[in-house]
């Protein structure tokens, strides 16, 4: 329990106070450094409810939630800001990346949040980053004159900039063609084994799904399954 | 400073929306400036030319031609008294020049020269000749020498109505700043209007006091009124009184355009701002969830602000001027009007005024900022 990245423990959440929407109900799992998981479950079933409170967007009804051994409740919304932009990358599924500025720019952002100085390491680290991605010779462009393909690719830069120990991506490939979509999983996989870097991607296609260590399925705010893919990664190679 | 270099970012990427609303704030601050200055000058050049060279407070015998005794007891009290620049005894004779067929009412105003300078600023306003004001010498007003076509060296034949009329060399020709008086008066040394007079040495028709500051004059004439029982002590703010009241509603006016012109500065900044802040709802809500601050987003709209007010103030200031510099040329050009000078502190205030309102201005959006909930904007992509 101690050693886990992620603990909920018993998380709900209500929205509203006249109008009551349960969205998720009870729900209890632990996550360890370096896992690829999947959340499957239909729409309306609490999976992007379920990825804000693990990203600090949101806060529980009910439960707690411990990431890296920090119960989120303990946290103000300052704490809670600053604990995202260290210790977490989001992707979701529009890329959200910021018009003004330029595809370099956008990626250094979070780094930018943070405080630190922008130092020769930070420009090596933003290079590599680009390359990774297969964005060579794009950083200065700016970030609307790229592909949808690229938007998304510059957005899972944004997310690893400051080397996150968690990326969180809300159904990431929902706006990109079948191509795009195979090159984004197959970018996360090398990320989570060549950095040790643990995915929770949120999807409903069965297939990508299928390609990861675990699967956890909500069903009306539950978790009804939680399962371990022993054949995951034969399949992705 | 990433607050700063976004502001920067998001100004730049609408610059027409930037530019129009620094267009706004500068033309407010321009004629604020411009305004100020005007007024200021105005009331400044009229206050002048009723008070520069004339006393501000006047002591006098209540009966006009009898003398004021100059007395130990009131030379102590009026140098004694805080704020007096200059005191001026002086001796008035009414005279008639003789022109030929022309007679010319004149008022001889005498006194040493020295002494005459601190109020009328002879030397200063000498435009031909010198004004010494020895036995025997005169010094007329320019109006009255072009009138009869005098000259320094000219002889002058006046006539008091007691004893022999008596004639003046001519030094000096001034310009005392106002056609009656280049016409009317005329400066001579203190001995001629005393024989004439048949005023003892301590005797005069007048002592004629200037201040400091000419409105802190009503305070010290009480003093003095109560200290010299039976002397008239005229107050040139009381026999200014209805210019005095043009004045200050003149200045209320000003005050008036002024804070409108304010108002309306201050709401074009925050209109632009809560546009801005409408349309940059997405890139806070993402900012926020890449783990900004609500302190810092805010601050992006303090620093839109800041930048924005502090060059339209900039741009004002400069248009303002301009303006000034335009406005003094042309009534120069058509020989009308008076000269504007800027007034520093005017201005050092319509810059902390411009700044401030901007300022105040990014207050909405800030508020609005910090409330902004990043999972509303993530979520409707
Ligand atoms: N902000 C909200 N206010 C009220 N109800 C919400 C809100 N967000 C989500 N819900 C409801 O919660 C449930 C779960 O939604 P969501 O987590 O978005 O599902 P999923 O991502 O699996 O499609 C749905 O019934 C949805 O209508
Ligand atoms: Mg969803």
């Amino acid at each position: 329990m101690a050693d886990a990245l992620v603990a909920a423990a018993g998380l709900g959440k209500v929205y509203g106070t006249d109008i009551a929407t349960r969205a998720l109900e009870e729900v209890s799992f632990e996550i360890g450094a370096g896992e690829f998981v999947a959340i499957v479950g239909r729409s309306g079933s609490g999976k992007s409810t379920l990825l804000n409170l693990l990203g600090l967007l949101d806060t529980p009804s009910e439960g707690t939630l411990h990431l890296r051994g920090t119960e989120s409740n303990s946290l103000d919304k300052r704490g809670r800001a600053k604990l995202r932009n260290e210790l977490l990358g989001f992707v979701f599924q529009y890329h959200h990346l910021l018009p003004e500025f330029s595809v370099r720019e956008n990626i250094l952002m979070p780094y930018l949040i943070s405080g630190g100085p922008v130092d020769e390491a930070i420009g090596a680290r933003v290079d590599e980053t680009l390359r990774v991605l297969g964005l060579d010779g794009l950083g200065a462009k700016n970030a609307n004159d790229l592909s949808g393909g690229q938007k998304q690719r510059v957005a899972i830069g944004r997310a690893l900039m400051n080397r996150p120990a968690i990326v969180l991506a809300d159904e990431p490939t929902g706006n990109l063609d079948t191509e795009n979509t195979e090159a984004v999983y197959s970018l996360f996989r090398t990320i989570n084994e060549e950095w040790g870097t643990t995915f929770l991607i949120v999807t409903h296609d069965q297939d990508i799904a299928s390609m990861t260590d675990r699967i956890l399925e909500l069903r009306d705010g539950k978790l009804v399954q939680d399962v371990r893919n022993a054949y995951a990664g034969a399949i992705t190679r | 400073m990433l607050p700063l270099k976004i502001a920067w970012r998001f100004l730049r990427k609408s610059p027409a929306q930037t530019l129009l609303i620094i267009a706004g704030i500068a033309v407010g601050i321009a004629v604020q400036v411009f305004i100020g200055s005007l007024i200021t000058s105005l009331q400044g050049s009229l206050v002048e030319k009723t008070i520069g060279s004339s006393p501000h407070i006047t002591l006098a015998d209540p009966t006009d031609g009898q003398p004021v005794v100059y007395s130990a007891f009131m030379q102590r009290v009026l140098a004694g008294t805080k704020g007096v620049s200059a005191i001026v005894p002086v001796r008035e004779l009414n005279v008639l020049y003789s022109n030929g067929t022309d007679k010319v009412p004149l008022t001889l105003t005498g006194g040493e020269a020295g002494k005459l300078n601190l109020i009328y600023r002879l030397s200063q306003r000498t435009v031909e000749g010198v004004s010494t004001l020895k036995q025997g010498e005169i010094v007329i007003g320019t109006d009255l020498a072009k009138k009869y076509l005098l000259i320094p060296g000219d002889k002058m034949l006046l006539n008091s109505g007691s004893g022999a009329p008596v004639s003046l060399l001519i030094t000096g020709i001034v310009d005392l700043g106002s056609s009656a008086a280049n016409l009317r008066t005329a400066f001579v040394g203190p001995d001629l209007p005393r024989a004439q007079l048949g005023f003892r040495a301590d005797q005069y028709s007048a002592i004629q006091v200037q201040l400091t500051d000419p409105f802190g004059s009503t305070p010290i004439a009480t003093a003095w009124r109560g200290q010299f029982p039976g002397v008239k002590v005229s107050d040139w703010q009381v026999d200014n009184k209805d210019l005095l009241q043009a004045l200050s509603s003149q200045s209320l006016s000003s005050y008036m355009i002024q804070v409108f012109v304010l108002v309306a500065v201050a709401l074009g900044i925050a209109s632009t701002l809560a546009i801005s802040a409408v349309q940059k709802v997405k890139q806070i809500g993402i900012l926020k969830a890449l783990g900004m601050a609500d302190g810092d987003t805010g601050a992006i709209f303090v620093w839109q602000s800041v930048i924005m007010g502090v060059s339209g103030t900039a741009l004002g200031v400069l248009t303002g001027f301009g303006l000034i510099a335009g406005f003094t040329f042309g009534t120069a050009k058509s020989g009308a009007g008076f000269p504007i000078t800027p007034q520093p502190g005017f201005i050092a205030i319509s810059v902390a005024v411009g700044i401030l309102v901007a300022l105040l201005s990014a207050i909405i959006p800030t508020r609005n900022t910090a409330r902004l909930d990043p999972i509303e904007v993530i979520q409707n992509g």
